[in-house]
């Protein structure tokens, strides 16, 4: 795998792209799980599918899959489309020709966050409960204290974690009912990842600050320091890395070793124009994109500590970031409704 | 943040007021009448609206304490989520409303309009509109703080059911409420009835009219003080005010009797600056901003106003003066 940040032309204009235009905000992007595919969530209740591969012409947008505005987006892990969660209170499974059928409605509630597996497993937040979808079966996880605010798997599929007013509760979804895990917090927690090596839980907080569980120990960790509040976290392929997003720069936490106490981030970049607002590390190298509320998209790489910005400024937040499984396409959504799918290969 | 801070900033009213005055009527008029306007309601029981209307978006009360050591530091964190997927809407709104259940305190709903940034961005707080039920309000002010302190935080009362008592008895609850919150703007109506234009989007909380406006009728024979009632006041000054000591003034005292203080307000004469200093807070937080230039030849005065609990007037106004050049 091989990046070229050094690459002149991109310092001039866009990688190879397609660039299209929606008529509502971009929620999430997301790619399917064979790569084949892109989908961005749109708040007019599109999933606006497309391919992966420039050279093929998209299809017309479909109809909307739902009432209201998507709200979330993944690869369907079960197959090649998408799952997305709605404000009209619907997962839906989407297919890749664009056909949907309803996986769970939750009347009055928005599905607001949804995780997927590779073991097939869905996990969707509505309301203050979650909700699993496997193997066709549905489980609820809840009610939690406040409303779920951020969801995420453990690396076996075999947990869930829920961010949540006061902390994060994991859940053990396998057949034996197990008590949920609690660790607390105290303050609101609006953003979660679980590590890709499975051993920490970081969660993003109201009070603009990072706070990161070790699972083994159940110890906790707390990072500050930030303008605005971390909504977008991202783990490095090999978990050495932690991404946080409302920063000018690309700031990484270092995990390896003895983690992060005691040490500042990581931080490289070009001074971006405003706050990162979604990051991306790469699926299987030391590379990360960040979007940027200007609307500046910006390529690093972490060991090198290189970046190229390959977007100015065009106004409109960047609000979805995706990689290809093969992490050789970046898809990128905006506030203003622009998709665009970048093909980084040299 | 360059981008944010130019989006358009949606007005945002929040609806108070205690069980039965009247709420869910006047929500229910906004949203079925034909006034070209689009509205987004953020309401606590979906079941009570009569209206099937997909602006309508059922909220929680979450309240939570935020976590930085500010005592009255509380926030809807139902509301920062909702208002962020609002915005994520294809279709843009004129306003938002937001219903808050009879018997809370507006106070976080309020404060979070301050607190959260992205929220900030997006909305600004236009105003809190109380519903005020005419026939029980003085039996209410009896069951607890709640009734006060909903009419404390208005800037626009809705005294509701007026067919229901006489006149005189109105005159007793008006006088009641003007004891408490001074410089509300108050409205009679039956059935909530009102026209829209003059409750919603009014604009930086009415505050060149509150400025303007000094009610005096409460000033013959009403000064019966009990300490720990609400009252308002107001404090003038003609001297032009030193920014720096108005800011260190004010942090000192907010920080120091934010509780107790609803809300703040004021139009400031700032020295050598051409236009007026307004700003406005609920508690601890403040908001505020250059309003309109001063006239050539106009007299430059200033003028605070306070609601809350336990306000001495002479020590807010020596405070204010030790601020004046």
């Amino acid at each position: 795998m091989k990046l070229d940040l050094a690459n002149p032309a991109w310092r001039q204009a866009l990688p190879p792209a397609r660039s299209l235009a929606a008529d509502a905000p971009v929620a999430a992007c997301a790619f399917s799980r064979d790569g084949v595919s892109v989908a961005f969530a749109l708040g007019d209740g599109c999933v606006r599918i497309v391919p992966a591969d420039l050279a093929v012409a998209p299809p017309d947008p479909g109809p909307a899959i739902h009432r209201g505005v998507v709200l979330s987006l993944v690869g369907d892990p079960a197959g090649d489309g998408f799952v997305s969660g709605g404000d009209d209170g619907r997962l839906m499974r989407i297919a890749a020709d664009g056909s949907a059928t309803e996986l769970l409605e939750q009347k009055g509630k928005w599905i607001e966050h949804v995780a997927a597996h590779r073991t097939g497993a869905i996990a969707a937040s509505a309301g203050k409960s979650a909700f699993v979808v496997k193997d066709g079966e549905i489980r609820e996880f809840g009610p939690h204290q406040s409303t779920v605010a951020a969801i995420d798997f453990s690396k076996d599929g075999s947990r869930v974690a829920c961010a949540h007013y006061g902390g994060v509760t994991v859940w053990s979804i396998g057949q034996v009912t197990l008590p949920p895990r609690r660790f607390a917090w105290r303050g609101s927690h609006v953003a979660l990842k679980w590590s890709t090596d499975g051993k920490f839980i970081a969660t993003g907080t109201q009070e603009n600050d990072i706070h990161v569980w070790r699972m083994a120990q159940a110890t906790d960790m707390r990072m500050q320091g930030y303008p605005a509040k971390v909504k977008s976290l991202s783990w490095t392929a090999d978990a050495r890395f932690l991404y946080t997003s409302s920063q000018p720069l690309f700031t990484a936490w270092p995990f390896a070793g003895k983690g992060p106490e005691g040490k500042p981030p990581l931080q490289f970049g070009d001074e971006g124009a405003g706050l990162m607002t979604v990051v991306a590390a790469h699926p299987t190298a030391e590379f990360v994109a960040g979007g940027y509320d200007s609307g500046e998209l910006q390529l690093g790489d972490i060991k090198t500590r290189r970046s190229v910005v390959l977007k100015m400024a065009d106004g409109a937040a960047i609000t979805g970031l995706a990689w290809s499984p093969d992490g050789f396409k970046l898809a990128v959504g905006n506030d203003g409704g622009n998709l665009l799918v970048i093909d980084l290969r040299r | 943040m360059a981008s944010p801070q130019s989006l358009p900033q949606v007005p945002v009213t929040v609806l108070t007021g205690y069980l039965g005055a009247g709420k869910t009527t006047l929500l229910n008029r906004i949203l079925s009448e034909q006034h070209g306007k689009k509205y987004a309601v953020i309401v606590n029981e979906f079941g009570e609206l009569g209206v099937d209307n997909d602006l309508v978006v059922n909220a929680d009360e979450e309240v939570f304490e935020m976590n930085n050591g500010c005592i009255c530091c509380t926030v809807r964190g139902d509301l920062i989520r909702i208002i962020e997927g609002l915005m994520k809407r294809k279709d843009k709104f004129d306003g938002i409303l937001v219903e808050t259940t009879g018997l809370a305190d507006p106070g976080p709903v309020a404060q979070t309009f301050f607190t959260d940034e992205d929220v900030k961005a997006r909305t600004r707080l236009d105003a809190i509109v109380t519903v005020v039920d005419a026939k029980h309000f003085l039996g209410q002010l009896e069951q607890g703080s709640e009734a006060e302190e909903q009419v404390a935080f208005a800037d626009v009362i809705l005294l509701n059911k007026t067919d229901l008592v006489s006149e005189g008895d109105l005159e007793k609850v008006e006088t009641r409420i003007r004891t408490i919150n001074r410089y509300a703007r108050i409205f009679r109506t039956q059935k909530s009835r009102i026209e829209l234009d003059a409750i919603l989007d009014k604009g930086a909380f009415d505050l060149q009219r509150i400025l303007e406006f000094e009610p005096d009728f409460l000033h013959h024979g009403h000064d019966h003080d009990h300490e720990e009632e609400i009252k308002s006041l107001s404090i003038t000054a003609d001297r032009p005010v030193d920014p720096d000591k108005f800011q260190k003034w004010m942090g000192a005292l907010l920080q120091l009797r934010g509780p107790d203080i609803f809300r703040s307000k004021g139009i400031l004469a700032i020295d050598g600056a051409p236009r007026r200093y307004v700003y406005q807070g609920v508690h601890m937080m403040i908001d505020s901003d250059w309003g309109t230039p001063w006239k050539d030849g106009e007299e430059r005065s200033s003028k605070l106003v306070f609601i809350g609990r336990n306000l001495d007037h002479d020590n807010l106004k020596r405070g204010f003066e030790d601020c004046l050049k």
